[in-house]
Parts: C-alpha cells; structure tokens; sequence
C-alpha cells in the first residue's frame, strides 16, 4: 500500500520535472525579446533590461536559471500578461476554477448517466432499449464538440430563447469571488437573491456542460455495455444465478465491480480528451475559463500566457489522470502484484 | 419417489443456419438420498445438463422437455421466483473450474457469507448477525476439511490454491443445506489425497444429511466407489444407467463396454506395455452429428438399423438404448417399436 502510494508519487514527481522542464524552455524557442517571452514586460531602458536579467538570472549559466525558474513557479511569480499587464497568477486563480467546475460537473452527468444506462444495456443486450441506447451513442460519439455546441446555442438560445448564450451568470447578480466556483460563491455570498442566482447560473452552466458531456458520456456508455456483456457470461455469474441469488444482488454485488475495473484506465484517458473539449467549448460559449484564456492568449502571441497555460493544463490532466489510475489500483484485487505505476 | 426427474430433455443451440440438437432426449432420475453418477467424454453434454437444471443457458439456446421436476414441481413451467427459491435452498452445483467460478473481485470471506441464506441468520441486532455470519462461515470451511479458515478468509481467489478453492466451492454450495448436491467434475485435475477428502466428505453429507449428489466425472475409479448408480452419456444421448455394480459386471451398450474398456484400472489381467483397448475415432462436433444412435459410425455392432435413434428399453433396474445389445445373442435385429 505504502509502496504502492511511493510509486505513484514518483511517477507523478518526474512527469512534473519533465513538463517542468520543457516549459522553462519554450521561452527560448518562441520568437522574439527572450526576456519579454519570459517576465512579459517589455523593458523601456537598458537598467530595466538588466534587472529583469538578473531576477531571472539570465546572466548566470542554464542551470541556475533553470532553478530561478522552479522558485518562481513555486512562489507563483508567473511573470506578467503582456496584454492586460495582470499578474498571470491572479488570472489563473481566477479563470482555472470556472474550467475546474464545468469539467467537474460535465464529468459527474457522464458517470452518473453513462454508467447507469451502459450497464442496463449490457445487461439486457439486443433489446430495444440496447438498440435506442447505441444508436444515441454513436450518433452522440460522432458529433464534433464545436459542432454541438453551436447546434444548442442555435436552438435552445436563438430559436428558442430558454437558455442563455454565454457567461456563467447576468451581470445583474453581484456574486463576490471567493473560491472561484460560482455554485461555492452563491452559496457563501450573504445576498437575498440567492434562489434566482442559482437559477441563473445553472441555466447558463447547462448547455456548455451538455455539449461537453454528451461525447464522453457515449464513449461511457459504449465502454461499459461492452464489459458488462463479458462479464455476465463469465463462470461466477453462473455460479451466482445457481445460487438462486437475485438479479440486482449479481449484478450489483458481482456485475458492476467486475466490469467496471478493466476499463476504468480507459475511462480515465477520457478525462484528458474531456479537459479539451472543455477548452473549446468555454471559447463558443465565453465561459471564463483557462481554455478561453489560453486560446485568446494564443492568439495574442501572448507567450508568457502560453506557457504558464500550458504548464497548469498539463499539470490538470496529469494530476486528474494519475489520481484515477491510483484509484483504480486499490480498486482491483488482482493488480496487487503488479509493482510498477503506470499511466 | 424421485427427487429430481429430467424425462427427455433437449437442448437446441442455434448455429448460423441451422440448429444443433446438443442434447438428444436425455432421461434422468435422481431419488433422494442417492448418490448417482453421470458419466461421459468430455464434450457428452454433462455440463449442459446441469446448466439445464439451474437454467443458467444463454437465451437463444432452447430447451425441450417432457418434464423436469424437482420433488415433484415443475422447473420449466414455474415463475423465474420459484425457480430461484428453488435453487436458492434445495438444489447447490459446485462447478468444473473452481477458480472462475469464484468472483475475482470479493474477498472470500464475503462469498461464503452471502451463500447463507437469511433465514439461518436468528439473532436481533446487526452485529449479532454479522458474527452469527461469520461463525457459520468458519464452521462451514471447516466441515469441508479448511483447518486453518484464518489464512483463508480474508483472501482473494487468486491467491488460493485450486483444492481450497474447490473446496471453498464445495463449503458455498452445502451453505443453504441443500437436498441436492450437483458436482461437475468437481475432482479433476486434483492430487489424489485431496480428491479422498472431498469424495469422502460427499460420501459422509450423502449417508448423514440423506443428501442426493449427482455427481458429474469422468474418472471412472472415483465413480464406481461412491455411486450407486450411474447414467452413461454420449454425444448428448443417454447411453445406459443402472446399478454401477451391474453396469460393470454386464455392459449391455458397446459405449459404455468400451468405456469401462479404455480404463486401465478396471483390466485386472492387463499385460505389461500393451495396447489399450479404445473406439476407433473421435467424438464427433456438434455440427457432424450423425443421424440415429450417434455411436453408429464407430460402434463395431453397427448395422442398417442404427440409423434409427433407438428406444430406450428397460430390464429391471437396468435401462439402456441400443438395436444390438452387448449379452444378448438371441436378440435379433430391433424390435419392432423402432419401425412404429
């Protein structure tokens, strides 16, 4: 167990140093004022010139420079957004929790919804429900993300008029930002009109977390019916039924546990693909997330933002991915042996 | 008063095109009490008999029957509940391969527990019960010949050795105090002291719990120790059955002699280092099965008449099915029930 929570810390330190170390050297490689890329000020005299060189210990060999890095990134002096002169920390701080939440709860509708529905196809496989049920998911796993979203907004915002188009909430509540998740905020802001924020912020929250959630959802559903189709063939299932053991005690007991550990790895690789998505979907819909703030910053050539988007992202995915990959470790029995962590 | 009755039973599997007949109006009687032995090649069928009479087949695969009935209830007709009930208390297999039949993912000592049925459990409060549970578990691992249930309890089933694992099997199965034992091939592939144990151990449950075991082998050795009757099976038809004693001493079908043939332990007068007496071919797949008695083609009696499925006749206690019986000179051609 120790061993086991060592090797996965391991393999997460190391990952960290490798992305950390191609982040310190992008700078280098984007075109331009390497101090600009770097601090994102550009420096209007010489003795400015020279004290950003310093602090950055440009003037010293690639190691130290390279250590100067790591302290700035652990005291979160990210440098400065060359477009809005904020602090890129702030901005993180600010725009990293909104992406957080609408992964969170995109994730949560396709476990809650996807497993559930694959699990009851694979039990009654080929029935109609089977049949309803694959259909939507291809269809569901076939449509771009991009694509959707902008099919919701057409329908349910333009045509319709249910749903807003963008934002997480009107302008006209006053939320005070604390934790950055606006459902925490409503909920630890002291205003009177917290019923109709909560309204207002879940139907600006649905659309996005559909258009994100309907592909890994399908991915889900296609990935559990598959499992538990082979697991209810299996010997023990038969030993179970001459038990006389009921239906929902085997499938829930000795059904859902026994599908559900091989392909949880796969359906942790989907949370990287799910982050993605996310990313695209906060540009079409505004939502003030990172992926927004990325893509923008990409567009800018603002490469401070790049880069330190970059390497938060990344550290999202892994941390996301290796934690699931841990889980599923204790999860299953019959990986006690295996000694290596693998992502 | 049979405990068990199958009368005709067959099993169609769909294969593409066609279906195939993988069990041919198999009869079967098991009285209380009696430890009765079902004797075959592999790929006979024994298997799907007993996946027949817990109704554990896939559901394109169809059964026929005349009937099977436990203790006088019919299995085939009864709600999806019943049958269930059924199994829950009366009727307990233990399975070929005790390692897939254990659930990989629970530890053992939650697998025991759940196989004791509720109502054995009397005590009030829910920790009184969980340790009424977890005596009756213990008690039962060491019924079957566990010792040390310590070690055993709180392990997975891939890290037990196959004899416990069987015998953890044999421990679920006599949980719910059955009246009927199902065993396939529960001994194969296991060192000798340990198959005495547990043959044993069926023999002591069969003579003190009046408990019926049907008992699913192809080790002749074991079969003719412990059973006092036994059905022999081929290619999905039943072959012969009758008292084992009488089964050996006068083999009326020319399977069942070249079966107890092909067992060197049986040849008292065997010489050193000569040639086994065996059939000539193969047991034939389930998509070449041979129309009529499906041992025609390699039966040495055969003659024209074996293409016609023979009628099952009975002397005495002794039932077999075959135009040419072996032992019976003056039989001459089949009677004429065949040509009805």
């Amino acid at each position: 167990m120790y061993k086991t929570s060592f090797r996965y810390l391991n393999l997460l330190f190391f990952t960290l140093l490798v992305l950390l170390t191609f982040s310190f050297f992008l700078p280098y490689l984007f075109p331009g004022d390497l101090i600009s890329n770097m601090s994102g000020v550009t420096p209007a005299t010489d003795a400015q010139r020279d004290a950003l060189e310093r602090s950055l210990k440009l003037d010293q060999s690639i190691f130290h420079q390279f250590g100067q890095y790591l302290k700035n990134i652990y005291e979160g002096e990210w440098g400065v957004n060359k477009v809005t002169f904020l602090s890129i920390n702030s901005e993180v701080r600010e725009f990293l929790p909104a992406t957080i939440e609408l992964v969170f709860y995109a994730l949560v509708l396709a476990i809650f919804v996807g497993i559930p529905i694959g699990v009851l196809s694979g039990i009654k496989h080929h029935g109609i429900f089977d049949f309803t049920t694959v259909s939507f998911s291809i269809a569901g796993y076939s449509f771009p993300v991009f694509w959707l979203a902008m099919i919701f907004i057409t329908v349910f915002c333009l045509q319709l008029g249910w749903l807003p188009t963008s934002g997480r909430i009107d302008l006209l509540y006053d939320i005070p930002t604390k934790t950055g998740f606006i459902m925490i905020d409503i909920a630890l802001s002291d205003v009177d009109y917290k019923s109709q924020a909560y309204q207002n912020a879940i139907s600006h929250l649905i659309l996005p977390t559909l258009s994100v959630s309907i592909v890994t959802m399908a991915i889900f559903i296609r990935f559990v019916r598959r499992s538990m189709m082979d697991v209810m063939t299996k010997e023990y299932i038969v030993a179970a039924k001459s038990r006389g053991f009921s239906t929902a005690q085997i499938v829930f007991k000795h059904g859902l546990k026994n599908s559900l550990i091989p392909i949880l790895p796969i359906l942790a690789l989907q949370v990287s693909t799910l982050i993605t998505n996310v990313m695209i979907v906060e540009t079409i819909f505004s939502w003030p997330g990172i992926g927004k703030w990325l893509i923008e910053a990409i567009y800018q050539q603002n490469y401070p933002a790049i880069r330190i988007g970059m390497l938060v992202v990344s550290v999202l995915v892994l941390v996301m991915t290796i934690s699931i990959e841990f889980l599923t470790r204790l999860l299953d029995p019959n990986r006690e042996n295996v000694e290596h962590a693998t992502v | 008063m049979a405990l068990l009755e199958i009368k005709n039973l067959s099993l169609y599997i769909p294969t593409g095109t066609e279906q195939v007949k993988a069990l041919d109006k198999v009869s079967l009687t098991l009285a209380a009490g009696e430890i009765k032995a079902l004797v075959g090649e592999s790929g006979s069928g024994k298997s799907l008999i007993i996946r027949s009479i817990i109704g554990a087949l896939p559901e394109t695969w169809s059964v026929k029957a005349d009937r099977i009935t436990y203790d006088g209830q019919d299995l085939l007709n009864m709600s999806r509940n019943q049958r269930r009930q059924i199994m829950r208390r009366d009727i307990a297999v233990v399975f070929q391969e005790p390692t897939s039949a254990l659930d990989p993912s629970v530890k053992i000592s939650a697998q025991i527990q759940e196989s004791i049925p509720d109502e054995f459990i009397d005590k009030g409060f829910i920790w009184q019960r969980w340790k009424q549970r977890q005596q009756i578990s213990i008690s039962l691992m060491h019924k079957v010949g566990i010792k040390d249930h310590e070690r055993y309890l709180d392990c997975y089933p891939h890290e037990l050795p196959t004899d416990i694992s069987q015998k953890l099997m044999i421990a679920m199965a006599l949980a719910s105090e059955p009246k009927i034992l199902i065993t396939d091939d529960s001994t194969r592939g296991m060192e000798s002291t340990t198959k005495t144990q547990i043959l044993r151990l069926l023999s002591k449950l069969n003579k003190t719990k009046n408990l019926a075991v049907l008992f699913v082998s192809h080790d002749l050795l074991a079969v003719t120790n412990m059973a006092e009757t036994m059905t022999v099976l081929y290619c999905g038809q039943t072959v012969e059955s009758g008292k084992v004693k009488s089964l050996m001493k006068k083999p009326l079908h020319p399977y069942t002699k070249a079966l107890l043939d092909s067992a060197p332990s049986f040849q008292v007068s065997l010489p050193p280092k000569s040639e086994l007496i065996a059939l000539k071919g193969t047991i034939p797949t389930l998509q070449h099965l041979p129309i009529g008695c499906r041992l025609g083609p390699r039966c040495p009696n055969a003659k024209k008449e074996c293409v016609v499925t023979p009628i099952p006749r009975k002397i005495h206690e002794h039932q077999y099915s075959c135009h040419f019986p072996l032992h019976f000179p003056n039989v001459k051609g089949p009677d004429k029930e065949v040509h009805l």
